[in-house]
């Protein structure tokens, strides 16, 4: 019984970090707009200042290929730049659509946030492990 | 250079990707990755644990992968080498039976006493031959098997050729590409 218990726990944990996976992989190009909208900075700097805010999970490759697609369809603008008298990097900023696209994103999530809050927000459950 | 950024060069060769871009994201890469070791962060960590599919999913998602070829072309490709393919193991099969059969159809034989000509199945001398000498006959039947030797030879190097064309083509396609 105990053995089950510790799986039953063990598969919600994956089960959720999936969905937070899931939750960040629809607004990452948002959370990176905003990142670089506050300052320019390349892939890892902006790895590093999303961490720093609890999104833990980005990584693993996910930036970068977003990045690639924010480049490709002209909503960011970079340019190469030394970093701290390191190597020259390549920094992202914000375009003018880039910007009106963060706007937008911001207000969609937002009504979206709010509509699932309004489902979840009430809800108080007890759990019992046996 | 760190593995994983070779690894990544490496794809993008593969795919065509143009060098100068390339060489542009390597650099990033390797500048990126340097930051993170120093930071306590593998690569694995910042990039993931399949360099191929990052650096495929990369170039994708940046637009600068080759067009890629027509439907068309992509069905057509596999149907001239299933066609090609099967006309060889048919050859390969005919040739064999016809060898394990053991009744070889023609082949030259030297006649001492004989007249040049054609002797067909029967022993029946060629009408208009020279009238006399040491000759060559050529006897219809057992002239099959070096053509049945022969028709094995090339269809045994037709498939080898067609096991490449396969190896191939399916190292040529493009492997799947992650979503972001």
């Amino acid at each position: 019984m105990r053995d089950k218990g510790v799986g039953a726990t063990m598969r919600d944990m994956v089960v959720g970090s999936q969905r937070r996976t899931e939750l960040l992989r629809g607004v990452l190009d948002l959370c990176l707009l905003a990142v670089m909208n506050e300052e320019p900075a390349y892939g890892y700097e902006m790895t590093k200042r999303l961490r720093e805010r609890g999104l833990a999970i980005v990584g693993e490759g996910s930036i970068y290929p977003l990045l690639g697609r924010l480049e490709r369809d002209g909503l960011v603008e970079t340019y190469r730049a030394a970093s701290n008298g390191g190597p020259m990097r390549k920094y992202y900023r914000p375009s003018s659509a880039g910007r009106l696209a963060l706007a937008m994103g911001v207000s969609e999530w937002r009504a979206a946030r709010d509509a699932v809050d309004a489902v979840l927000a009430p809800v108080k459950v007890e759990v019992i492990h046996e | 250079m760190s593995d994983f950024v070779e690894q990544c060069r490496s794809e993008w060769r593969r795919l065509g990707v143009p060098d100068s871009l390339a060489e542009e994201m390597a650099a990033d890469l390797a500048s990126d990755l340097g930051e993170a070791e120093a930071d306590g962060v593998s690569a694995e960590e910042l990039l993931g644990s399949d360099p191929r599919s990052f650096a495929a999913s990369l170039a994708a998602e940046r637009g600068i992968l080759p067009a890629a070829p027509s439907p068309g072309k992509v069905r057509r490709r596999p149907f001239v080498l299933v066609a090609f393919t099967a006309i060889a193991a048919l050859v390969l099969i005919f040739a064999a039976r016809a060898l394990l059969a053991g009744q070889p159809k023609a082949t030259l034989v030297t006649n001492l006493s004989g007249t040049l000509g054609h002797r067909l199945p029967s022993t029946a001398p060629f009408p208009f031959a020279p009238p006399s000498g040491p000759q060559r006959v050529f006897d219809l039947g057992n002239l099959s098997a070096p053509v049945e030797w022969i028709l094995l030879f090339f269809a045994i190097v037709a498939l080898g050729f067609a096991v490449w064309l396969w190896a191939n083509w399916s190292r040529s396609r493009p492997p799947s590409v992650p979503s972001a």
